[in-house]
């Protein structure tokens, strides 16, 4: 008994088979990824002024400070749904709460995987979320009645989106940021207009050149 | 009152703040919300509901004390991983080790908020597992109980060494570059219970960190005492090296010093032995100083006898 107290010093041998221990336990963590997910199809948008891709992911530790400051509460945290690699980072489903651009969250990353931006016009054009793809067999303004609600929910109204004849939606890629307060707001069940992420928009574009 | 019987109430009261604290950012995200949504009582209580109006309303009183709730809520926030409180922002280094090792970017704030959690280490060690962790208190909760449970059950003390620790934190690092930092919210114990109750309280949902929290409590119950703080948290190693020979630590009187007692090192939550005066790892959470029959402890400078 005594000696268990006494003896405090540990020998290299058993502190290199405990580090190497340790560090085989924590490597372990990330194959819960290998349990069968429900699903991985569903899509979700950044906050604004995320980084590109892998970048955002690199930087961003998930210590929740977007979420915190977010007045829309349309930013939420990734469960395990999205894979172990976006664990604890966060999320919008447009859909559901769209983003309306105050740009509270990209000033207070504490990592900068938020860039900083100022909620006028000028730090809505420098947001990148997605490009909203429009269904227009879906659509009511292109089955003839007019309807024109993504229209006046869109932040750039004339640059990102134009209106035709019947308010018939036009979005224009180049210029739409992806904030999904078109999607929100449409009144069609399933929604006629999604936001989709600019990197799968992409993969389209080249799809439909090729065919 | 002196300072012996102050410090184990005085932890204790300081770790329920930080879990008050942390209760309270998650519901300012709620109150936020109403606030820009509604602005008014009553149509809150239109909206969700009566309770939800009592909510609003107290809250509301408290925002009259602070200011505005925006310039609150962008001053304030965040968890135990990384968080500003009036302004000043707070950076784990484990999660500073973890962006450096992936290769994230930086800002200034970032890399300033370790300021206080080293220069803290530095001073008094490994403070921060007593006074602040959140998850401490659950596992000293069950420390506790784990005393009451061997009157009658006969309990396994598994006993590793400081590898461990340090293993899990390699091991930690590597898991973070090849799956992303939100492994962390799986290993940390202080970050899983931020997890849990941001989770719970500001989006109404059970967070898989919630898991993680049980796994280590049970693992504190039934493979040893403080387990998890002793043997597997990375934060508490890394602040335990980085205090090793802090400013402030337990001292001891060897002149009023019972020979045969080993009460110090038999209460002591961290497997720190003041009668050996070795005091690595101490968290000066002050259990050895109210139970020792001599009153040999002090806490103070280091190099003084």
């Amino acid at each position: 008994m005594k000696n268990s107290w006494i003896s405090r010093k540990t020998s290299r041998s058993s502190f290199i088979k405990s580090l190497i221990g340790g560090a085989v336990a924590a490597f372990l963590i990330p194959l819960i990824d290998k349990l069968p997910a429900k699903s991985r199809f569903r899509r979700f948008l950044r906050p604004p002024g995320a980084l590109p891709g892998d970048a955002f992911l690199d930087a961003c530790i998930g210590c929740a400070q977007c979420v915190n400051v977010c007045p829309n509460k349309c930013i939420t945290l990734y469960g395990l749904e999205g894979g172990i690699e976006n664990l604890a980072t966060p999320k919008i489903s447009a859909r559901a709460q769209a983003c309306i651009l105050c740009m509270a969250c990209t000033q207070v990353c504490p990592t900068g995987a938020l860039e900083k931006l100022e909620p006028t016009k000028e730090g809505m054009r420098a947001v990148n979320m997605g490009v909203a793809v429009l269904s227009e067999d879906v659509c009511y303004s292109y089955a003839g009645r007019t309807c024109g609600v993504c229209y006046r929910a869109c932040p750039l109204p004339g640059e990102a989106m134009t209106i035709g004849l019947f308010e018939q939606p036009m979005v224009h890629p180049e210029y739409c940021i992806g904030c999904g307060l078109c999607e929100q707001s449409c009144v069609h069940m399933p929604q006629a207009i999604r936001v989709i992420p600019r990197s799968e928009w992409e993969d389209r574009l080249a799809r439909a050149r090729l065919s | 009152m002196k300072a012996t019987n102050v410090l184990l109430p005085l932890s204790i009261v300081t770790r329920l703040g930080v879990v008050l604290l942390l209760c309270f950012f998650a519901m300012m995200t709620e109150y936020l919300n109403y606030k820009t949504a509604y602005n008014n009582p009553r149509l809150v209580e239109l909206a969700s509901g009566k309770s939800v109006r009592v909510f609003y309303e107290a809250t509301d009183a408290i925002f009259d004390f602070l200011g505005d709730p925006i310039e609150v809520a962008q001053s304030n926030g965040g968890m135990t991983w990384s968080i500003r409180v009036l302004g000043v922002p707070f950076t784990d280094p484990v999660a500073a080790i973890s962006v450096f090792a992936k290769g994230g970017s930086w800002t200034w704030g970032f890399v300033l908020g370790l300021a206080v959690p080293v220069s803290l280490a530095l001073i008094f060690g490994r403070v921060f597992c007593a006074y602040v962790c959140p998850a401490s208190l659950a596992f000293y909760t069950m420390f506790r109980i784990r005393h009451v449970l061997e009157k009658w059950f006969l309990l396994p003390d598994l006993k590793l060494n400081r590898g461990f620790a340090w293993g899990v934190l390699i091991g930690g690092t590597g898991a973070a570059i090849w799956a992303g930092h939100g492994v962390w919210s799986l290993i940390l114990p202080y970050f899983a219970v931020g997890q849990t109750l941001f989770h719970g309280i500001a989006m109404g949902t059970l967070s898989i960190s919630l898991g993680s929290i049980v796994f280590f409590a049970l693992l504190d119950l039934f493979f040893g005492p403080q387990f998890t703080c002793r043997y597997v948290c990375p934060t508490g190693r890394l602040l335990g090296f980085i205090g090793r020979r802090s400013l402030v630590s337990v001292r001891r009187d060897a002149n009023r010093c019972i020979d045969q007692c080993n009460t110090c090192a038999e209460v002591c939550p961290m497997n720190v032995s003041p009668k050996l005066d070795q005091t690595v790892d101490c968290s000066l959470c002050g259990a050895c100083l109210t139970m020792c029959p001599s009153n040999c402890l002090s806490v103070g400078n280091r190099g003084e006898k």
